[in-house]
């Protein structure tokens, strides 16, 4: 039963991972809504070249 | 945006998501048996090959979502296949984090050049190359056209690469294998966990998928502001 | 059919004459590939027994890095000069250009490994006369240079080129180095034809829907 260190390591590093990863895409998310956003908000402010 | 019925859509995905996910952790730490020589370690099995199949189904989308791109050239397709190779390669990753943990905990060495292993660890350069032709690529369009022909001849390569690295191990045997027998209650927790790890993929692609094409709506603003 | 076959002997041609002029790649991937046998003998002593067991793998590992230098070359070389649009602007099939570019490439491979290998064997004192390894030899380049064809052309346009080329050629090459490095064990060691038979046939195969493949994808690889 000693091994149970292992397996206690392999899911907590799976979680870790995937729980990274999806925070991750969350971060993303947030940025690309922002940046969405400012973009509706602010019509024409580029000036044509 | 999104009317009702898809964010319940959604919201019930990501519900029955968790749900399986909570019966997996049951089957495989409570439901299914001690395995007899290896103890509890070998629980570690009911994550590591549902993980394998699922980044193998990821790389799947791939290969189909490259080809459908190259055809239709639809920014959907090319996210779809970004978003899965993405996940593929987190899927891939902890297989073999998985794969080498099992290994140290069961036999007291981090690595083992076993047939699996290795092909996954293959497997796993190809798809990380993927990301990087698009990360290396000087425009999206090109990264789109290039890494989809990657996930094309990547994908060819999978059945060719795992048949030379079989054969190989097969002429040059460790004295470690991986496997061993499955009683029906194992075959069931695993049938669970490749479930659970399914409908985790799907949500992660979904969502991955919604976010590079979005990424690619906002670049198509930029560019009709600048006209 | 033959217009094609013209087509691809102009650009295969091409190249041979600017190679054979400036004998700029040829020579230096050479002195590497030399190189490389020799570090590769202080890394691992040559002189022990192990020799026998580990002599392939030495070859195919110099083989490779040299290949690799040589394949970073084959659309670099149409890059620097501008030439890929004039090659783009022939009205001819997009793998006339792949198959030009591809007798190139595995011409120049065949020269290397025609100086290296007999210098191979006699630094690590084999025998000399090897067929079967030549057979080897051409299997494992066609194999090496198809992939790595399409894939010059790939990196061609993205940055990094030069790291870029062997991070998406070498997991793709495996099937053929370890078949390469099998088979030849197999000659070294003077074995029947039986026991090569099996990695034989799947370099065979490798060779063959690479090839395919390659001709495919290529259109999808050179546009613009």
């Amino acid at each position: 039963m000693e091994n149970l260190g292992y397996l206690f390591a392999i899911y907590s590093i799976v979680w870790a991972v995937i729980f990274g990863y999806v925070f991750y895409l969350y971060r993303k998310q947030r940025k690309l809504r922002r940046e969405m956003d400012s973009l509706r908000d602010s019509p024409s402010k580029q000036e044509p070249d | 945006m999104k009317n009702g019925r898809g964010k319940l859509r959604d919201d019930l995905l990501v519900g029955m998501g968790f749900a399986l996910m909570l019966a997996a952790l049951y089957m495989a730490l409570v439901y299914a048996p001690t395995e007899k020589y290896a103890g509890a370690v070998q629980r570690i099995f009911y994550f590591h090959v549902p993980l394998a199949w699922v980044g193998f189904l990821a790389f799947l989308v791939v290969f189909i979502g490259s080809i459908l791109y190259l055809w239709k050239r639809s920014v959907i397709w090319d996210s779809i296949a970004w978003a899965s190779a993405e996940v593929g390669v987190v899927f891939t990753s902890l297989v073999l984090i998985t794969g080498s943990i099992w290994a140290k905990a069961a036999w007291g060495i981090w690595w083992t050049w076993d047939a699996r292993l290795t092909a996954t660890l293959v497997l796993w350069f190809v798809y990380v190359a993927y990301l990087m032709v698009r990360g290396y690529a000087r425009e999206e369009s090109q990264g789109a056209r290039l890494s989809a022909v990657l996930g094309i001849v990547g994908f060819i390569n999978v059945p060719i690469v795992a048949l030379a690295i079989n054969l190989w191990r097969t002429q040059h045997p460790t004295a470690l294998i991986f496997e061993g027998g499955l009683a029906p209650t194992m075959l069931v927790a695993l049938l669970v966990c490749v479930v659970a790890f399914t409908v985790l993929y799907i949500l992660l692609v979904r969502q991955a998928t919604s976010l590079k094409i979005l990424e690619s709506d906002i670049e198509n603003m930029k560019n009709l502001r600048l006209e | 059919m033959s217009r094609m076959f013209a087509s691809v002997f102009a650009i295969f041609w091409k190249d041979v004459l600017s190679e054979i002029r400036t004998k700029e790649i040829v020579t230096a991937v050479l002195v590497f590939a030399l190189l490389v046998l020799v570090i590769f003998n202080f890394a691992f002593d040559a002189a022990s027994g192990t020799t026998a067991r580990i002599a392939p793998g030495i070859l195919w590992v110099a083989f490779t890095f040299a290949g690799i230098l040589g394949l970073n070359r084959v659309f670099a070389v149409e890059k620097e000069n501008s030439s890929l649009a004039g090659l783009r602007l022939c009205p001819v099939d997009r793998m006339v250009i792949f198959w030009g570019k591809l007798a190139g490439s595995f011409t120049f491979m065949l020269v290397i490994a025609a100086v290296i290998t007999p210098i191979f064997l006699v630094l690590f004192n084999l025998p000399l006369f090897l067929p079967r390894l030549a057979l080897i030899i051409v299997l494992a380049t066609l194999g090496f240079t198809s992939v790595g064809t399409l894939f010059s052309a790939l990196a061609m346009n993205i940055r990094a080129r030069d790291i870029m080329l062997p991070i998406l050629f070498l997991p793709l090459v495996v099937p053929v180095i370890i078949g390469a490095v099998e088979t030849t064990t197999c000659v070294l060691a003077g074995g029947p034809w039986s026991d090569m038979l099996t990695w034989l046939e799947i370099m065979i195969a490798f060779d063959i829907i690479y090839l395919v493949v390659a001709t495919l994808m290529f259109e999808f690889v050179i546009e613009e």
